[in-house]
């Protein structure tokens, strides 16, 4: 009698610990909805400079002899970066519109910009655009002649050029004063589409599964 | 408060109960819950380990993946060290909840409290930085959500979403903060736990071997026979309709994911500052039953018994400051918990908390207690079952509905000896000390240090007059009320085959029991 109530606490143990780990398993991957079967995204995920709106003057080759040769910058600018307004829209719809500024606390950092819109899947017409707040009056096009004034030897040799070219490439890789992108896309149920920025071409591109970075 | 405190011990209660009718209380392995989180957390080292051998930064999900595919380690490793993140999991938040139940949360306990939680927040990080490592949609979501929640914090300049955006591939970097975070946690854990039991005197880290080998054994089956699911490799691409999520784990995920980033940091503020500012909400003032023990140095032989009984190393021996030549005991109530465990091991009685020393036992029997139990019962005494104050209420009344004399006691580690003797010599057939599980002492070691004074000479151990055919210890644990009556009745049929005269003659012993006045001790 004993025997056979002791057999039946194990067993009942033995059922309840596999009980528990069933619901350990169970509870370990739990299926969790998540998205409904006719939702699409669009991503807008982007980072570049924006561009720099500043006055920029050529030293004069007597305060470049008053400074440390290391300090000798040709060219000195100064200014601010520049503000964008991003509009995005479906189907002529506004679905977003905003101020975008540098990251920063002075918003000299590179623009970072990360959105998700939900739409249905299915064609949709798509129209992103980033376009510069300030006026072209403001922007600062006409830099000072970047021709070397002054010294331009010793260790520092060749310095005047490096400026130009560093201005340039800054320039170059700047957020133009208007992106766009307006285009008919079809969003297929459950996928993504990115728009980005494409800092070669610099132009708003679209990636999705079959057309990724 | 209290009545949260109520609820919660009217849950665990239930919860005890439940485990204890299936594995009995020697095997229930909800009080073990400390034990077991901390065995979970040896047996994650353990296989994290082996894990990370075969992981690769640069492909994440393909390495878990295939691992995930090997048949003979790789997939029950991996699926044990799921499922015993789970076990922690869960173990540690009932050993929360026992600790709030049970009032041990507050005054010299909040150091172990604050660090508790801390451990159990750590945990929840390490598995969410394990999850991610698998990279798989529920790494993902997990990923992206810490994202959003990290963006709105003036931490980093380029928001941390970005990585998961899909216009460029999740760099090796993130992979490798995250495993660092995800292995360099456990080591804070250990320090953590340190401090955790940094105030006890012999800290119980591991369950029994039987306990831990019955789970590990019971979690490798599971991870053989169920191995744990891995979700589709992560694709910035795609909207899965379902995640698998843990739930254990990531409870929280999907009632953040509906919370704006603000929301839901201040819910989790909220909660924690709640859960962390319970010692304080839980506090109660230090006296009457929460009284810090106090010492009578008059008393006090300096044996040294009482420091090394006192589970919280509350008591330190010092000079004295008359010219006795011994030591004598001193409290410090800043780290005394009120137990009383040191009032049980005192044989002069000197120390205790107030009106819970040896002295004041005795003097509540002699004054109280045995008026009430001779009188009208002639020469039929009853056997006598001195029980734990935490005991459940329905055991001792199906001890009273017996015959049984029930007597309470705070802790029956605070019971003193004498009092067992007393009993004995006042003609009662038996004494029955019905103490708490093991494992389950809010004492923590009452029932250990009764059994070591009533069978193996510990101080202030029960004389070897008193026959020990007379004296028993039983368990009286939540859901095992059957156990308790039996061990009872069967105590009661061996007490009655003893044939006991009516009454013990030798009145002289008396006077070893009765307490000492004051004023007669010499000083």
């Amino acid at each position: 009698m004993i025997r056979a109530a002791r057999i039946g606490r194990w067993l009942g143990a033995g059922i309840a610990t596999a009980a528990a780990l069933l619901a350990i398993v169970r509870a370990s991957a739990a299926p969790v909805p998540f998205h409904d079967a006719d939702s699409a995204r669009l991503r807008l995920s982007l980072s570049a400079r924006p561009e720099r709106i500043e006055v920029c003057r050529t030293v004069s080759a007597e305060e470049l002899a008053q400074r440390e040769e290391h300090m000798r910058q040709r060219v000195e600018c100064d200014g601010r970066s520049a503000t964008y307004t991003l509009r995005v829209e479906a189907d002529g719809r506004r679905i977003d519109e905003t101020v975008i500024r540098g990251a920063g606390l002075r918003h000299d950092r590179p623009i970072y910009l990360l959105r998700d819109f939900d739409l249905s899947a299915g064609a949709h017409r798509v129209r992103v655009s980033l376009t510069r707040r300030e006026n072209t009056d403001d922007d600062a096009a006409a830099f000072a002649p970047a021709e070397s004034s002054g010294a331009d030897t010793g260790i520092f040799a060749g310095r005047a050029q490096r400026e130009a070219i560093e201005r340039a490439r800054r320039a170059g890789a700047a957020i133009p004063p208007r992106l766009l992108l307006d285009t008919s896309l079809t969003f297929a149920p459950r996928r993504v589409t990115i728009v980005t920025f494409n800092q070669e071409r610099r132009a708003l591109e679209l990636l999705n599964e079959e057309r990724r970075p | 408060m209290r009545l949260l405190e109520r609820s919660a011990r009217r849950t665990l209660s239930v919860i005890d109960a439940a485990a204890t009718r299936m594995y009995g209380s020697a095997w229930n392995p909800v009080y073990q819950s400390g034990t077991v989180a901390v065995a979970m957390l040896l047996a994650l080292i353990g296989t994290g380990f082996y894990l990370l051998l075969f992981y690769r930064l640069g492909s994440p999900s393909a390495s878990v993946a295939r691992l995930a595919a090997d048949p003979w380690f790789g997939a029950w490793i991996r699926s044990f060290h799921r499922y015993a993140t789970d076990v922690f999991i869960i173990a540690a938040a009932l050993h929360v909840l026992r600790m709030f139940a049970q009032a041990r949360s507050w005054g010299p306990r909040t150091l172990a409290w604050v660090s508790g939680l801390l451990l159990f927040g750590m945990g929840l990080i390490c598995a969410w930085t394990g999850f991610v490592m698998a990279w798989d949609t529920f790494g993902e979501r997990l990923a992206r959500e810490g994202g959003r929640l990290l963006d709105v914090l003036p931490i980093f300049s380029e928001p941390l979403s970005r990585i998961f955006a899909g216009d460029g591939p999740v760099p090796s970097a993130f992979f490798f903060v995250n495993l660092f975070v995800h292995i360099g946690l456990p080591l804070v854990m250990g320090a953590m736990l340190w401090v955790h039991v940094s105030r006890l005197a012999r800290p119980t880290l591991l369950p029994p071997k039987r306990v831990t080998w019955t789970i590990v054994g019971a979690l490798t089956a599971a991870a053989v026979v169920m191995p744990a699911a891995l979700g589709a490799p992560a694709n910035p691409f795609r909207l899965p309709p379902a995640t698998p999520i843990d739930l254990v784990v990531a409870w929280w995920l999907p009632i953040s994911e509906r919370l704006t980033p603000g929301a839901a940091w201040g819910a989790a503020l909220v909660l924690s500052f709640a859960v962390l500012l319970v010692p304080r909400w839980t506090r109660r003032p230090r006296e009457g039953r929460w009284a810090p023990s106090v010492v009578d140095p008059r008393l006090c032989t300096g044996c040294n018994q009482c420091p090394q009984d006192c589970p919280w190393e509350a008591i330190t021996m010092v000079k004295r400051d008359d010219d006795r030549p011994t030591l004598v005991a001193l409290v410090d109530p800043t780290r005394c918990v009120s137990c009383g465990i040191c009032a049980g091991s005192c044989a002069p009685m000197g120390v205790g908390p107030p009106d819970r020393t040896g002295r004041d036992q005795l003097a509540a029997l002699r004054d109280d207690v045995l008026p009430a139990l001779v009188m009208g019962r002639g020469s039929s005494m009853p056997v006598v079952a001195v029980c734990c104050a935490q005991a459940p209420a329905s055991h001792t009344a199906a001890l009273r509905e017996r015959g049984a004399y029930v007597h309470l006691v705070s802790c029956v580690g605070n019971l003193h000896s004498s009092v067992i003797e007393r009993f004995v010599r006042e003609s009662a057939p038996g004494v029955l000390i019905c103490g708490c599980p093991p494992r389950d002492c809010v004492s923590r070691e009452g029932p250990k240090w009764l059994a070591e004074r009533l069978y193996n000479d510990r101080e202030a151990e029960l004389q070897p007059r008193v026959d020990r055919r007379r004296v028993r210890i039983a368990i009286l644990a939540p859901g095992d009320r059957p156990g308790s009556v039996a061990a009872y009745e069967a105590f009661a049929r061996d007490l009655a085959l003893l044939n006991l005269p009516v009454r013990e003659p030798d009145a002289d012993l008396d006077l070893v029991c009765d307490p000492v006045p004051l004023e007669k001790v010499p000083s």
